[in-house]
């Protein structure tokens, strides 16, 4: 951390602000609050300053009560018994003339975080909600959602939110909207806001007042209600008719989601729908904004899953031009895939061959395999250009083509003859693995069409020892071995060759034992190695599977304008597979050594960081610890200096805080323990060896505010429970708990990779 | 909703950063710089997903704005919350640049604590805005009480985009129509495709609550018309041409009354004080192209390359284009250039790889022409040159989508000035740019 300031800045600071010419003078004065902000930003510790900065916010100027509000939010968690006097100044501002002053001094209390602060906070509040300036009420109703999310676990009290549902009749649209956040977020645990008939009426009636940001919440949230009867769906999409040609974007999808789930029933205006929102959709998807391009161009692509024909006519909106960004140029080849039929299919290979030459190598090869996409149902054309693009004798687009080519000769035999035809030649200008599998694979299979074959898979088994790759020769062995059967005469020299360097040279395992395999394959006789490797050369049949039928719009409607559409529904699966319950907000009090608001401040360069570091050791701890973001709350400082004789000494002198066990099965492997423990900075103190029973392990860990976690890990038998015991040299549960979910994400962790 | 706003600049360092929700822990900031700033290969998508995280960012010059949520929000409305906040800034403070974000931080940290409370946005426009945040805060006593009075009628005003009791001596409104044409041209001199993108950007400076009626040539309103009245009171025809065009899709500023224009399609509001884009609109039907552009290029050895570009203005003789620049891109390895251009004045700029063509005025029906002669410095890498579409600058006094104003009207009902005494500069200033034009060796 930067040592700014200094004692004597400080000082002067104080002299400047405490000074009556100073305060007298209203400019000076926030020029002084100015300049302690500045230092703040910078890092530097102005906590000293606080009783004369609480002084400075009690001065009528507007500008330099705000300035003080980032003050006193940022440095009130420090010193929760001087934050006191703040919250005296700030109930005074609530009943300040100005609502300006009022909705601060309101945002400025919500925004503490120190304990204890709910019982003040209450009264304001309430007044809050009752203010006549809608500004204020706006602030006291999102201060309703941080008061209950502050105090955890609590009942939620009934009045509060009776309250704020008979707020939903306010007259200010931001006030309304507010309402609906703070209901869902307060009634989180009942399921979020109750929309009844009469509060959808009404929010379909206020629909026009909001702006962008609420008529796009307000939409969602009417996801919720079910109409009764036919007539009323049917008003009701009329009603929000509008709103399908608006003109943010995120109405428009807001919107569409509406529609197509309240239509569930009704597929006529469910494709009635898409087709209204198709323009909208179009000129998003050609918008200058980037990133809303590509979000339109990932609704585009869920659409088509449902209505292969819908873009068809449109096919030139998705060509890409030169200026656009990589993502949204592959986005574009995706949905050309996608929309191609018999009229537009000769362009559209147009287009994308004119993309197999970019100099971008990922993108050069995204056209190609977007062509062989095509080329399961329009097999000719497709073959025909990616054989010119061969007669390049580029690396990487050879490669491409060879590995289309392979997956194509095993969708459609029926483009064999002329996959093979195009092949020699080709073997000179690959040289990455994966595109020498390909070829190594074509040339075995299809050996007998391809004259040169033999002498091809010969060149390759010359140079096997200065191949790098192995799974190029694993490849390689079996090609040989199924040409040999096809052509014996040719490959029988070579196949020895190659059996010989196998079994004899070759230093990577897995070769090794794929070379004896076949060796002794072939002692069975010939017959016995056909029926092992001659399988089939195609199947076509998995060319249909891949083929996704298609979805019925009811499939996606629900994701629709989520993350799941922009992420794709596989890696939304993944990103959001075994979500931790989020742990409800607790005033952590001196245990982080700032708040959030204290940091948001900050902007220097490097800190200490727990969970994501440039050169964290391994990827796998990484992915340990990124299972665990929640230990953020609880910075465990990294080198804890604790020896054996001190260890013992408080573990004897302390009570357990807390026992619980875990499943744990099979063996122990110390080191992994120890080395997942580390990245997470608990240390180990002692460990049994390995495979004794029963094995126990003693860990320790500091967190920054000096209180010690003392840890027994004890295993009585193995394929028994892990017993776990943590003692806490200071009593402090909310650290505590977010110590013990750390300690069981990693053993879980631990316990998953061994089983 | 957004659980945190982070700002970078080039480098990955963290200029500004607002927290606003406590599942967003401090690491998040680290881990967008390490895995989306520092990463070694291009941006993969504008939306990132690191441990359960979503990173939503949008880059402004050399700035990153991130913004972060761990719940499953809608993107769409992320982005154009990030847009929005950018136009704020932009109207606060100009151009978004690090330094101009390391001067205005107190400001920043303001405006993003007005504009999103609890991680949910609140009203954002810059207009309304302005009233609540004062960046120079030096105001006295006095003028805090007018402001206060202000805040109020604002914050109670039922339309959120103007303030009620603005007054102006002399009541203004401008008008600008920006167009630009997007081209895509095949190697033979085909169209393959062409679209106009255009906005409609007023100014309004009008006192009390005005109500506005915008009319232009669209289609379906002329062919309305035609049946009716021939002639229209208050009309002001702008030139001659076309008669009338056909808008593919249109979208409006939030004051537009949208139910007006789907059932008469005649446009009205109430405008914003200040600036604001009123419409944006897209046609692909009969586009004029006011300028055709003829590149040739021809390698004489491996050295050297010969580039020719000839333009021809394609509008009437009595029009004149204006401020004509031609971006024509040159090779990587180019070492020197040799121009020679009959009319304007054109240099080589290396720094950005590119022959710049100005040309001051040029008449309709007339050709011009520039060659070229680019060295180049020998390489081994085999690889062609990806060539980059030659692109161009002008402004014409005419719209290329053939969109003209056919009139704009203003009443208001309480401080009963009429539309005579509105200065109305309609001007159709046009800037039109041309861009994707293949050039392509013979």
């Amino acid at each position: 951390m930067p040592y700014l300031g200094g004692e004597e800045t400080l000082r002067e600071l104080r002299r400047a602000l405490s000074n009556p010419h100073v305060q007298a003078d209203p400019a000076r004065y926030r020029g002084a609050v100015l300049r302690v902000i500045r230092l703040m930003a910078q890092g530097a510790d102005v906590s000293g300053l606080f009783p004369e900065m609480v002084k400075a916010g009690a001065v009528p100027d507007v500008v330099q009560k705000k300035l003080v509000s980032f003050y006193v939010r940022a440095q009130a968690p420090l010193q929760p018994q001087l934050a006191l006097l703040a919250v005296n100044s700030l109930r005074k501002d609530c009943a300040h003339p100005s609502p300006a002053v009022r909705g601060l001094a309101l945002r400025t209390m919500c925004g503490l975080r120190m304990p204890g602060i709910q019982e003040y906070l209450q009264q304001p509040l309430v007044s809050g909600l009752r203010d006549k300036a809608s500004y204020v009420r706006r602030a006291a109703v999102l201060g309703c959602a941080k008061m209950v999310k502050m105090q955890g676990d609590c009942e939620v009290d009934g009045a509060l939110v009776n309250e704020l549902y008979s707020l939903l009749r306010d007259q200010d649209p931001i006030v309304v909207v507010n309402c609906l956040r703070a209901l869902e977020e307060i009634l989180k645990k009942e399921g979020g806001v109750v929309i009844n008939k009469p509060i959808a009426h009404h929010l379909l009636n206020r629909m026009p007042d909001l702006d962008q940001w609420g008529q796009s919440e307000v939409l969602t949230f009417l996801l919720r209600y079910k109409p009764r009867s036919e007539d009323e769906l049917f008003d009701i999409l009329n009603l929000l008719d509008s709103y399908l040609k608006s003109s943010s974007p995120s109405v428009v999808m807001a919107a569409t989601k509406l529609f197509l789930v309240l239509a569930r029933e009704y597929p006529d205006v469910q494709a009635d729908v898409l087709v209204r929102v198709k323009g909208p959709l179009l000129s998003a998807c050609t918008s200058e904004s980037r990133e809303l391009c590509f979000t339109a161009l990932c609704h585009v692509r869920q659409i088509l899953r449902s209505l292969p024909g819908h873009f068809s006519s449109h096919y030139k909106k998705f060509f890409c031009s030169y200026s656009e960004p990589h993502y949204i140029k592959c986005q574009k080849m995706e949905v050309l895939c996608e929309l191609v039929n018999d009229e537009n299919v000769q362009q559209v290979l147009e287009e994308l061959k004119g993309y197999c030459t970019d100099v971008s190598v990922e993108l050069a090869q995204g056209a190609i395999f977007a062509i062989a996409n095509i080329a399961r149902t329009y097999t000719e054309q497709c073959v025909g250009i990616l054989t010119e693009l061969l007669g390049l004798q580029q690396e990487h687009i050879t490669s491409a083509v060879v590995r289309a080519f392979r997956d194509l000769a095993w969708l459609c035999p029926q483009c064999t003859d002329a996959v093979c035809q195009a092949l020699p030649g080709c073997e000179d200008t690959i040289q990455d693995s994966e595109g020498k599998q390909a070829l190594v694979w074509l040339l075995g299979t299809h050996g007998e069409k391809i004259p040169n074959a033999p002498y091809v898979l010969e060149d390759f088994v010359e140079n096997v020892r200065s191949e790098s790759f192995p799974a190029v020769k694993m490849e390689l062995l079996t090609a040989l071995l199924r040409l040999f059967l096809a052509r014996p005469a040719e490959c029988q020299d070579t196949l020895g060759r190659l059996l010989y360097f196998c079994i004899e040279e070759e230093q990577d395992m897995a070769v090794r034992d794929r070379g004896l395999f076949y060796y002794r394959l072939l002692q069975a006789g010939v017959e016995e190695v056909r029926r092992v490797l001659c399988s089939p050369k195609c199947d076509p049949s998995l060319g249909l599977l891949g083929d996704q039928s298609k979805q019925p719009v009811n499939a996606w409607a629900l994701e629709f304008n989520t993350l799941a559409t922009v992420y794709g529904r596989e890696r939304w699966a993944l990103a959001t597979a075994q979500q931790p319950v989020e742990p409800s907000y607790s005033c952590s009090p001196a245990a982080g050594s700032r708040s959030r608001d204290s940091e948001s401040l900050v902007s220097e360069g490097d800190k200490e960081v727990l969970e994501v570091h440039p050169d964290a050791p391994v990827s796998e701890e990484k992915e340990l610890l990124e299972a665990h973001p929640d230990a953020g709350s609880l910075s465990l400082i990294p080198d804890v200096s604790l020896s054996a004789e001190q260890f013992e000494r408080s573990w004897l002198s302390l009570n357990t805080s807390c026992q619980l066990c875990l499943p744990w099965a099979g063996p122990v492997h110390a080191d992994t323990i120890q080395t997942a423990l580390r990245v997470v900075h608990i240390h180990t103190i002692a460990m049994s060896r390995a495979g004794a029973q029963p094995w126990k392990a003693y860990l320790s860990a500091q967190d920054d505010s000096g209180c010690l976690f003392l840890t027994e890990l004890l295993l009585q038998a193995a394929g028994s429970e892990l017993q776990v015991a943590v003692k806490q040299s200071e009593a402090k549960p909310e650290a505590l708990q977010s110590f013990i979910s750390a300690l069981r994400t990693v053993l879980e962790a631990v316990a998953g990779l061994e089983s | 909703m957004i659980g945190g706003l982070f700002i970078y600049n080039h480098k990955g360092e963290v200029l500004i950063s607002r927290v606003y929700r406590d599942d967003i822990g401090r690491n998040a900031v680290d881990a967008f710089r390490v895995n989306v700033i520092h990463a070694r290969q291009q941006v993969r998508s504008p939306v990132t997903n690191i441990a359960r995280t979503s990173f939503f960012h949008v880059k402004r010059s050399n700035i990153w704005l991130a913004a972060v949520t761990k719940q499953n929000v809608n993107a769409a409305m992320v982005f154009e919350f990030l847009y929005k906040m950018c136009d704020v800034m932009t109207a606060y403070f100009g151009k978004i640049s690090e330094e101009n974000i390391k001067n205005n931080f107190v400001l920043i940290y303001e405006l993003l604590d007005e504009i999103l409370d609890f991680g949910y946005p609140q009203n954002s426009e810059t207009g309304a805005l302005k009233t609540f945040i004062t960046q120079q805060g030096i105001k006295s006593q006095l003028q805090t009480k007018e402001e206060q009075s202000q805040i109020t009628s604002q914050v109670t005003g039922q339309i959120g985009w103007r303030r009620e009791g603005i007054k102006y001596r002399r009541n203004e409104l401008f008008l600008d129509v920006l167009e630009s044409v997007n081209l895509l041209m095949s190697p033979q001199g085909q169209v393959l495709s062409a679209h106009v993108s255009g906005r409609v950007v007023m100014k309004s400076y009008l006192s009390g609550m005005p109500e506005c009626k915008f009319g232009m040539n669209d289609k379906i309103v002329i062919e309305k018309q035609g049946k009716g009245t021939a002639d229209e009171t208050g009309k002001s025809e702008l030139g001659s041409g076309k008669q009338s065009i056909a808008i593919d899709d249109c979208t409006f500023h939030q004051c537009v009354r949208l139910s007006k224009f789907d059932s008469e399609r005649s446009i009205s509001f109430i405008p914003p004080d200040g600036e604001f884009e009123l419409m944006r609109y897209r046609t692909t039907k009969d586009i004029i192209l006011p300028f055709r552009v003829i590149p040739l290029v021809r390698e004489v050895g491996r050295t050297k390359l010969e580039v020719k570009v000839v333009i021809k203005s394609n509008f009437k003789p009595s029009l004149l284009a204006q401020k004509i620049e031609v971006r024509i891109p040159t090779p990587l390895n180019t070492s020197g250039v040799q121009v020679i251009c009959m009319k304007g004045k054109a240099k080589y700029k290396a720094s950005e790889n590119a022959i710049v063509w100005k040309i001051k005025r040029m008449a309709g029906m007339k050709e011009s022409q520039i060659s070229a002669e680019i060295e180049l410095l020998p390489t081994n890498d085999k690889k062609k040159w990806a060539r980059p579409p030659i692109s161009m600058n002008f402004e014409v006094p005419f719209a290329p989508s053939g969109l003209k104003v056919r009139y704009l009207k203003v009443f208001e009902p309480k401080l009963n000035y009429s539309d005579h005494d509105v200065i109305k500069w309609v001007s159709l200033q046009l800037h039109s740019e041309m861009s994707a034009w293949p050039l392509d060796a013979d």
